[in-house]
């Protein structure tokens, strides 16, 4: 991974690569490399449909080695949603196979003169970009069911459907899973659209001949590996819970504590909560011979995925996550998983965000253009997105555009970004982390992984009232310098729970790097990180004013406890003092 | 465990399913149902005195707890009253799962909706108390819950049956109606509009247990 692929889809000549040692880059991964990247060689105030933005696909630092769950991919650019700087985070098996082909990031640059749609191989001996215009329209399954039979179903594909094509602000790329599904997106910010602007369908990975990437000390690696398996095998959450009912554990709970949003936001609490938990959904897909627990990319033992069949045994979609399932879900009214599941398969289908397609959904069903609950209409608001309809073409530009052009005051938004599944009322630290994030409303921007192991930001005392703000900011640290690893959020649980899992990731990455870490240089990488894009959204026009909830969580009191959003605005200016 | 499940005018339902039909029933474990039992104590006292559910087992598997749907941290300290609902769960995944957590590092993100400590006091009294049990907690003690009978509203159970897969019937052997046996799958059919039922299983293992004793 010691070279950078750049394709000038605008060059007069046509599209064309070229390869290029990492420079500058070197040492950085996942969202290291994209932030870097973007914040240095993007005009922060140009047209993110523009030639001036780049698109930028970068694995993790230990992806392509056989390190459990480093197989996440970051896609980083100047976000069509937000205006600022955006990194999404993808699972798949992108990663892995880009990086044992050598690449520590594709960067798509320029823009094509005309609206030719382009495939990408990239190959052991070289790429090739040529002409595809008769994929056109098609849907991501459609599009790896031809790849597979030209290509085989060993490669990995990068892709986007329909939406990205149309570049809606709220456009997806997909990432093949293990059965070459177009099962994992990198979702959020409209970097899909993106993708379309650039002219490219498809990014075709085959890694056939090339090896595993070694370690610089393979004994120290294998041991340290082991350990942080059995770590994961053994955690109640990463070893049980998540195999059994998949990320979707958390509706049933979230629910009960009263931070379920429901109705667009109205409420935290939906009655239909236990229709569609993921104690129901198991359920529903063992009864159906579906699979309960699987992973998405090879070298994943928590195996958080699943696989969802119709009643009569057919496949419909991999398991709906909570995000998903909340989005689609509570949010929209709807207790009905067959439904949710269809929902899934469409937003998967077409290159959407399901976070920021349910927040529409619900946004429009507040402004009367369906009724809480009513499945079939949130159906067919979604196939019109799909189609490019004009009402398709508004909510495919996400819940901000949706709310202003039919008026509706409640739009959970965050520098344009749709809010995910915990309402920021009850859940307050939560809310900080939504309001400063530079990503927009996000809730893996401040994850809970070892920021108190680490002593980040130093230790924080949770009954002062700012500690929910250090807390966030220290969250925000510790998650940068994960997602440039190309780590697995959900190892977060065993490494903050069993220092020997904390001790064998950080023996794990020394051994594959050959430097030995400290504490301190993961803080210092994830500061870093988050300067990058501060820096980048200060120049793109952002100030403290963009760090604000929406008025209606300081407002409305959210049932059944009746709270409302108490972080002042001053506090929320201190999260990136440090 | 120590509850008191006699009432009368109760519609009971007894059924005998196979043993991997059992979990089931963790959806509607989640929905709540209806304890009668000495009310006034704290959560631990509740648990592991009143029922059988061990102190390790609180203490290391139940991380995440609702008493009101309020987020508890202390379980020595938080008192069940009468009419209380407590809900029971593992250690959840997420900054949310984190922050639910009960005594955790980030329970400061939540202190909105955290459980106020109060104190056990001399008011102990017979009552009732909705218990809901998540994820492996339902799977776990959903069996020793359902083995002695839950009572349980008629709609959320109407509704459980309805939605119910296919093969549930298969493996549900015998149902028994106030006593009188009755078809398995015409109990799906059925409309339940009392307020409480009381759902009481067997497994497949058991009944031939006991018609060994019996012979």
């Amino acid at each position: 991974m010691d070279k950078i692929l750049r394709i000038n889809m605008g060059d007069k000549n046509g599209p064309k690569a070229s390869e290029g040692p990492l420079g500058d880059y070197a040492g950085l991964g996942g969202r290291g490399m994209t932030s870097a990247i973007i914040s240095k060689e993007v005009p922060p105030l140009c047209h993110p449909l523009g030639k001036d933005n780049k698109l930028v696909i970068a694995p993790g630092l230990l992806s392509g080695s056989h390190a459990a769950q480093s197989g996440r991919a970051s896609v980083g650019c100047k976000s069509p949603l937000t205006g600022g700087i955006k990194e999404a985070n993808v699972g798949g098996q992108g990663a892995q196979v880009l990086a044992r082909l050598g690449y520590a990031a594709i960067v798509l640059e320029g823009k094509p003169g005309d609206d030719t749609l382009y495939k990408v191989v990239i190959k052991k001996d070289g790429v090739e970009i040529t002409p595809e215009n008769s994929f056109k329209m098609l849907g991501n399954y459609d599009l790896v069911d031809k790849l597979k039979e030209e290509y085989g179903d060993k490669v990995a594909c990068i892709s986007i459907g329909p939406a990205g094509e149309m570049k809606m602000a709220a456009a997806s790329i997909a990432f093949t899973n293990m059965e070459q599904r177009p099962t994992r997106h990198a979702g959020r910010g409209g970097v899909g659209a993106v993708m379309g602007a650039k002219g490219v369908k498809v990014i075709i990975l085959d890694d056939t001949g090339m090896p595993t990437r070694s370690p610089k000390d393979p004994e120290k690696f294998k041991a340290a590996n082991k350990a942080f398996v059995q770590g994961l095998k053994k955690h109640p959450i990463t070893g049980e819970g998540l195999p059994a009912f998949g990320t979707n554990i958390l509706t049933n709970v979230i629910n009960e504590a009263g931070a379920l949003p429901t109705h667009n936001f109205k409420t935290g609490r939906f009655d239909g909560a236990g229709n569609i938990s993921g104690e129901t959904q198991s359920e529903i897909m063992k009864a159906r011979g579906g699979m309960v627990a699987h992973g998405c990319h090879k070298g994943c033992v928590i195996r958080c995925s699943g696989i969802y069949n119709d009643k009569d045994g057919n496949y419909i979609t991999k398991r709906p996550e909570y995000e998903t399932v909340w989005a689609h879900g509570g949010n929209c009214g709807i207790d009905d998983m067959d439904a949710i599941a269809e929902l899934d398969r469409m937003d998967d289908d077409y290159g959407l965000d399901t976070i920021e397609m349910g927040a529409t959904i619900g946004v429009a069903m507040e402004a009367g253009l369906a009724k809480f609950g009513d499945a079939q209409a949130a159906i067919n608001l979604l196939k019109d997105v799909g189609k490019g309809t004009p009402l398709g073409r508004i909510l495919g530009s996400g819940a901000a555009v949706t709310g202003k052009v039919f008026g509706v005051e409640r739009v959970p938004v965050v520098k344009g970004q749709a809010l995910p599944a915990y309402d920021p009322r009850s859940v307050q630290g939560m809310g900080v982390t939504y309001a400063t994030s530079t990503m927009g409303a996000d809730h893996t921007a401040g994850y809970a992984v070892t920021a108190n192991i680490l002593n980040v930001g130093g230790s924080v005392d949770p009954l002062k009232p700012e500690g929910q703000v250090e807390l966030s900011r220290n969250l925000q640290i510790a998650t940068a310098a994960i997602d440039a690893t190309g780590m697995c959020l959900f190892i977060a649980f065993a490494i903050l729970d069993q220092p020997e899992t904390f001790n064998a990731l950080v023996d794990m990455i020394g051994a594959f790097t050959g430097q030995d870490l400290t504490a301190d240089d993961v803080t210092e990488l994830g500061k870093n990180i988050l300067s990058f894009e501060r820096d980048f959204n200060s120049r793109a026009g952002f100030s403290a004013k963009d760090d604000r909830l929406p008025d209606f969580f300081k407002a409305e009191a959210l049932p059944p406890h009746n709270v409302i959003f108490e972080v002042k605005d001053e506090d929320l200016d201190q999260v990136y003092n440090w | 465990m120590k509850t008191e499940f006699q009432n009368n005018l109760t519609t009971k339902i007894n059924l005998t399913v196979k043993p991997d039909r059992m979990s089931l029933f963790s959806s509607l474990l989640g929905q709540g149902f209806t304890l009668k039992i000495r009310t006034g104590i704290s959560i631990r006292d509740l648990l592991c005195r009143q029922i059988d559910v061990s102190d390790d087992y609180l203490d290391q598997r139940i991380q995440t707890i609702f008493l009101d749907g309020k987020v508890v941290d202390n379980v020595d300290t938080a008192v069940v009253r009468q009419g209380s609902s407590l809900a029971l769960s593992a250690a959840m995944p997420g900054l949310a799962g984190a922050v639910l957590r009960r005594g955790g590092t980030y329970a400061a993100m939540r202190s909105q909706i955290s459980h106020k400590n109060n104190t056990v006091d001399d008011s102990a009294e017979n009552g009732t108390v909705t218990l809901k049990l998540f994820n492996l907690v339902a799977l776990e003690l959903g069996p020793l819950f359902l083995k002695q009978g839950i009572w349980i509203s008629g709609k959320n159970m109407g509704n459980f049956f309805r939605r119910v897969p296919d093969f549930f019937w298969d493996g549900c052997l015998t149902a028994e109606i106030d006593g009188n046996s009755q078809d398995v799958r015409k109990i799906s059919l059925m409309e339940w509009r009392q307020e409480q039922v009381f759902l009481k299983l067997k497994t497949k293992k058991e009944l031939h247990q006991q018609k060994l004793d019996i012979s």
